[in-house]
């Protein structure tokens, strides 16, 4: 909402400056967003009259002017001026010397420049007449501009143009209809600095002697959506355009002028908060107004010039015959003021709120009158507004306001009340705030509290009547927070919260997924965060219970990702783009399903949310060093990061599931199962969907669920006793098939080893030159620990052979020899 | 019975009765264990210059045990030697790393061993993870809650209609739902604009006294640029108990922005408008950037917006079955991405979603 600080002024006396009147309004909840000196870049212009025009002694194309600039001196001020048209005797804008002249002529991208004390050609030049180019006013180049003949020499150009005015941006939150005009925000100013409200003089004119119920009357069919309805007819209007004064604070505000009967109901909306609307009687039929709701299907031009299509439920104001407007949000093309017009019927109503946010919405057009009807406008305003605006229009256009207004109020909406207990508002603050500061700070804002104490409460009550204007004053609390905010939110006490409740102390526990994240930051790994609406053809390939969006932002941004595979994708596909070719990536996220015949532990029914864990590694596993030798990460490096990371969080029971054919999507793939569930997989990306995302090189992915990884499911290892016996390492190397699987034999070992063996490594596989070629080499180290006693030789040479005879039944496997 | 013993190969099969009377046998692998322990045993012991030159003999002349050990290496089967290989190379070094260390120590003149190390090369580092900026941020603030006692709490993101807006004292078609842009999956099921819901599923499974912040991921419907993004994170704080004030709140908040901003911030309150809560207000600080003296971050005011608060709406409190006139509380909440960026002095909001390693490296 734009208030201008002129406007303001006309209804309080307010001696600081707009940055204080902004700093007060914020304190109280207006908050201003932006201030604007309009006539900022005017600064240093004035009004000036040319007194003299003399050829220049040493250029034919340069004048000298004696220029008047200042109102009650005849001193003048010699200025070379280069333009053909300067003439004596014209009024004309002039930059003094200081002045930054807004635009550059002579520049070809039209920077600014500053004035100062110059020779042109051996003649002193002390400032510049402006072309309305170089004052950013016109695209007018050629010539000086040259003002009215009544400018008045001295005033400032802003002044002049109506642009010494400063406007507040205050975003009015969308509980304070009151504060969508003046004279509301004047209120609250008033309230703060203890000032008086001058309200606008209403002095309703000349009045024809005829009585308006002779030349209209209104019927309002839908009374519950049309509360009340007031109407006032002026004949005899002369529309011409308003006067500077108005048309200067509407173009302030942002409203754009038309003329001055449409100019004056606009001035009132910004004044007084009530929308009104202006018919040219001329068209309205069968002098009648009706309001009524739109049949179905029902078209109407609004004066935009666009046709729209209405529903059965939305108000329209009519007459005998047709639609002439819709009620609270835009007129009708078919009765708008023209310059023909010279009976005007001026409409205030007071609409219900839903009715007018239902209309606005469905059509999808919000206007100012819309936007104050639908957060709710005063109901006993409208009579006020309406001669206000009368008195207006008869003053600007000569018009005669006809005897009495129509007002049709069939249910009088009253003053709310509201009790208030003072012990209320300093229990709910925290403050020692006393009655009759409640009160006081009540009545700044219009709310009158009357002491109702009865004898037997200990605490004062009040009873509070709240002006209609403040729909939103509801209840008690409402009025809790009108105290506090005319209190002062900065004069109650900030008090720390006394001591830390040991009784509900929180020990914060790391989940699964802090574990996860801090590993894999410890290892090298960037965080990851995606957005969570991707695009729904990739979607698709990952699962057929997609969560739409119904209105999307973009199409690749229609659905909530069902995996996080797609998002590491595009982020691999966007650091590739961004010449990142090695990226280990890792995202903690939600995915998103919707099964509607999903079961019972849904928190929304139908919709599955899981926090998954991805991990993504693409390009080298190690960047070449002076230490280290550069290589391409592989399916083992993703499968030994897992395997890390669950050991870590920590997880034991873990189980690889090794496939036979792959997916579409990643081949190489292994499952995960943890703790008996099927938690993830993981995975070398298929050159299928590689393609899909534009992606060049390999991409080894993880994906865990470890919303399931409840903290009593982790391990919590116990201490097992280190023998005091000394250990025995043994290697092994074994000749084996090819398609023998190694962790198949490595529970073999231990399998058939007995309880001696504690660890066997894997520490060297070789397949190809000297070895034939169906088979590869395993080699093994196994650590022996014994309970209770040194082992023998014996007593290891007899589990070895055990092991030897067991993987040479179970999988041919032969010990190797040179 | 099998005889086939060989001496430091990595396998060897004996008849258990003549393996009671052989000497332990032990692998290659094993001995150059052995012998780096015994090498750094003997180092230990040693005194003189005459010690050091006995020490060289011992392990590092040609005819010495290092020596020995790499005449057995060729007796081992083919694919074992590189990697016994490359453990024997170690123990040599290691050992000559002994004896130089202790040699520049007994003859400090000698200077040439030093300068042959050029302590300028880079260490052999291990590569840097990073945890993304938000998640930082987001750590940071929830430690400090943490520490002040409140416990954490999530909910959905995919919500309905009732928790996120009307139990929110949102009513259906009410002028402050357009605060709030909606994504909606259905008529009532909706991609939750605030984290404030969650207080509600709180509220809704406990009693008072409450104490919880809840963090997540929020979205709304808005275009995105480098002021704004549809999809952003939040932090949700709420306390209720008997007798909790809106004095209290502000103390909380003070506390807070103090220990996440710095000590010395200045700080304001003023009133907002939130429909859950009443009275409502926003806190703004100094602007961190410019000290307050306005800049293109702080929109020229010199204060920056960092957090909405308010006393629990009665008519949230009915909702889900409080007696108002019993508990009252506060809730709190801020944006997390913002914040972030102001943190770090990041121009642009959308980097914080595009998972530009080269960006991702920075924090
Ligand atoms: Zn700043």
């Amino acid at each position: 909402m734009r208030i201008s600080f002129n406007w303001l002024r006309r209804y309080i006396s307010f001696d600081s400056t707009p940055e204080d009147a902004a700093q007060i309004l914020t304190s109280l909840g207006l908050e201003v967003e932006k201030i604007e000196h309009l006539g900022k870049h005017l600064d240093g212009f004035v009004v000036g009259e040319i007194f003299s025009v003399e050829k220049h002694p040493n250029a034919d194309k340069l004048t000298v002017c004696q220029v008047r600039v200042e109102e009650d001196s005849a001193s003048l001020t010699q200025i070379v001026c280069g333009a053909p048209n300067v003439r004596t005797g014209q009024k004309v804008a002039v930059g003094l010397v200081g002045a930054t002249v807004p635009r550059n002529q002579h520049d070809a991208s039209g920077r600014p420049f500053v004035l100062t004390k110059v020779k042109l050609r051996g003649v002193e030049s002390n400032g510049m007449i402006c072309s309305e180019y170089e004052l950013g006013v016109g695209d007018d180049a050629q010539g000086i501009m040259v003002l009215e003949s009544n400018a008045v020499v001295g005033k400032t150009l802003a002044q002049h143009l109506g642009l010494d005015d400063v406007v507040l941006e205050i975003g009015v939150t969308p509980n304070r209809p009151d504060c969508l005009n003046h004279l509301g925000v004047a209120r609250e100013l008033s309230a703060a600095i203890n000032g008086k409200l001058v309200f606008p003089d209403i002095t309703a004119g000349k009045e024809s002697s005829e009585k308006i119920s002779q030349f209209l009357n209104v019927e309002i069919v839908n009374t519950a959506d049309c509360p009340r309805y007031s109407a006032k007819t002026i004949f005899d209007v002369h529309v011409a355009p308003s006067p500077e004064w108005m048309q200067n604070l509407l173009k302030a505000v942002g409203v754009r002028p038309i003329n001055n009967v449409v100019d004056a109901t606009n001035f009132v909306m910004y004044e007084l908060g009530q929308p009104l609307h202006a018919f040219d009687y001329q068209h309205i039929s069968g002098k009648k107004i009706v309001v009524r709701t739109a049949a179905n299907g029902e078209r109407f031009t609004t004066l935009d010039g666009k046709e729209q299509k209405l529903s059965p439920n939305m108000l329209m104001i009519c007459d005998s015959e047709k639609a002439i407007a819709i009620a609270g949000v835009m007129g009708g093309l078919n009765s708008e003021i023209s310059e023909k017009t010279t009976s005007v019927v001026l409409e205030s109503a007071y609409f219900s709120p839903l009715s007018i946010r239902r209309t606005s919405k469905q059509l999808g057009l919000s206007t100012d009158a819309s936007q104050r009807f639908e957060r709710g406008i005063d109901p006993n305003g409208t009579i006020h507004a309406l001669n206000r605006a009368s008195a207006l229009i008869a003053e600007l256009s000569g018009g005669k306001p006809l005897e009495e207004v129509i007002d049709n109020y069939p249910n009088k909406i009253s003053s709310r009340e509201i009790l208030l207990r003072v012990s209320r508002v300093n229990q709910i603050l925290g403050t020692h705030l006393s009655a009759e500061d409640i009160q006081k700070h009540l009545s700044s804002i219009d709310i009158h509290a009357e002491d109702i104490r009865t004898a037997n409460s200990s605490s004062k009550t009040f009873r509070c009547t709240i002006p209609t204007f403040r729909p939103d004053l509801e209840q008690e609390i409402d009025l809790v927070e009108e105290v506090a905010r005319l209190y002062g939110y900065n004069n109650i006490e900030d008090k720390m919260v006394s001591a830390i409740d040991f009784k509900s102390l929180h020990v914060s526990d790391a989940t699964a997924s802090d574990i996860a994240r801090s590993w894999l930051e410890a290892n090298g790994f960037h965080e990851t965060i995606s957005n969570s609406m991707i695009d729904s053809s990739s979607a698709e390939l990952f699962s057929q219970h997609l969560v739409k969006i119904l209105n999307p932002l973009s199409k690749e941004m229609s659905v909530m990702r069902p995996s996080l595979l797609p998002s590491m994708l595009q982020n691999v596909y966007f650091n590739q783009n961004h010449g990142t070719k090695d990226a280990h990536l890792f995202e903690i996220g939600r995915v998103y399903q919707h099964k509607s015949a999903e079961n019972s532990s849904d928190v929304v029914h139908g919709f599955q949310e899981e926090e998954r864990l991805g991990i993504c590694l693409t390009g080298r596993k190690y960047a070449r060093t002076w230490f280290n030798g550069d290589r391409l990460a592989d399916i083992f490096d993703i499968k030994g990061i897992v395997e890390s990371v669950l050991f870590k969080i920590p997880l034991d029971k873990i189980r690889f599931i090794y496939y036979d054919s792959s997916s579409p999507l990643t081949v190489q793939t292994i499952g995960i199962e943890i703790n008996g569930t099927y938690s993830g997989y993981l995975g070398k990306v298929s050159s299928t969907l590689l393609q899909r995302f534009q992606i060049e090189n390999d991409v080894y992915v993880a994906e865990i669920n470890l919303s399931n990884v409840k903290k009593e499911e982790r391990s919590f290892r116990q201490f097992s006793p280190r023998s005091k016996f000394p250990s025995v390492l043994r290697d092994l190397a074994f000749i084996i098939p090819k398609e023998a699987f190694v962790q198949e034999l490595q529970s073999e070992i231990y399998k058939s080893s007995g309880n001696l063996l504690k660890q066997v490594t894997l520490f060297d596989v070789y397949e190809g030159k000297n070895l034939p070629e169906n088979v590869k080499s395993v080699a093994f180290s196994l650590q022996f620990v014994p309970d209770e006693k040194t082992l023998t030789d014996s007593e290891i040479d007899a589990a070895i052979k055990k092991i030897v005879d067991a993987l040479n039944r179970k999988f041919g496997a032969e010990l190797r020899r040179v | 019975m099998l005889h086939d013993v060989q001496q430091g190969g990595i396998f060897y099969f004996i008849d258990s009765d003549y393996c009671a009377m052989t000497i332990v046998q032990n692998t290659l692998a094993d001995e150059i264990v052995a012998l780096r322990r015994a090498a750094e045993k003997r180092f230990s012991e040693l005194r003189s210059v005459d010690d050091l030159e006995k020490f060289r003999v011992e392990f590092l002349a040609r005819k010495g045990s290092i020596g020995e050990l790499f005449d057995k290496l060729k007796t081992v089967p083919n694919e074992q030697k590189p990697g016994l290989g490359k453990q024997l190379n170690e123990l040599r070094s290691f050992v000559e790393s002994l004896f130089e260390s202790l040699q520049q120590k007994l003859n400090p003149g000698k200077k040439g061993e030093e300068a042959a190390i050029d302590l300028t090369l880079p260490g052999r580092t291990v590569p840097k993870g990073t945890l993304h900026p938000i998640t930082q941020t987001l750590n940071d603030i929830v430690a400090i809650f943490t520490s002040m006692g409140f416990a954490i709490a999530t909910g959905p993101e995919i919500e309905n209609d009732y928790h996120n807006f009307e139990v929110l004292n949102f009513p259906p078609d009410h002028p402050a739902r357009d605060m709030q842009d909606t994504f909606f999956i259905s008529e009532k099921i909706l991609l939750r604009t605030h984290t404030s819901p969650v207080q509600i599923r709180v509220m809704e499974h406990q009693q008072p006294p409450i104490r919880v912040i809840m963090p997540g991921r929020v979205y709304r419907n808005e275009a995105i640029s480098a002021r704004s993004l549809s999809q952003f994170h939040q932090v949700e704080g709420l306390y209720v108990d008997r007798n909790v004030t809106f004095s209290e709140l502000k103390g909380t908040l003070v506390t807070f922005a103090r220990e996440f901003y710095g000590k010395d911030i200045k700080y304001k309150f003023r009133p907002s408008f939130f429909p859950f809560t009443e009275p409502s207000l926003e806190m703004d600080i100094t602007c961190f950037i410019c000290s307050g003296k306005g800049c293109p971050m702080c929109k020229r005011t010199g204060w920056l917006e960092v957090l909405g608060a308010g006393m629990v709406h009665p008519n949230v409190f009915r909702n889900v079955g409080y007696n108002p006139e019993e508990v009252t509380g506060f809730a709190f909440g801020m944006g997390i991405d913002r914040t972030t960026a102001l943190r770090h002095g990041i121009p642009d909001l959308r980097m914080l979603l595009e998972n530009d390693v080269k960006f991702l490296e920075q924090f």
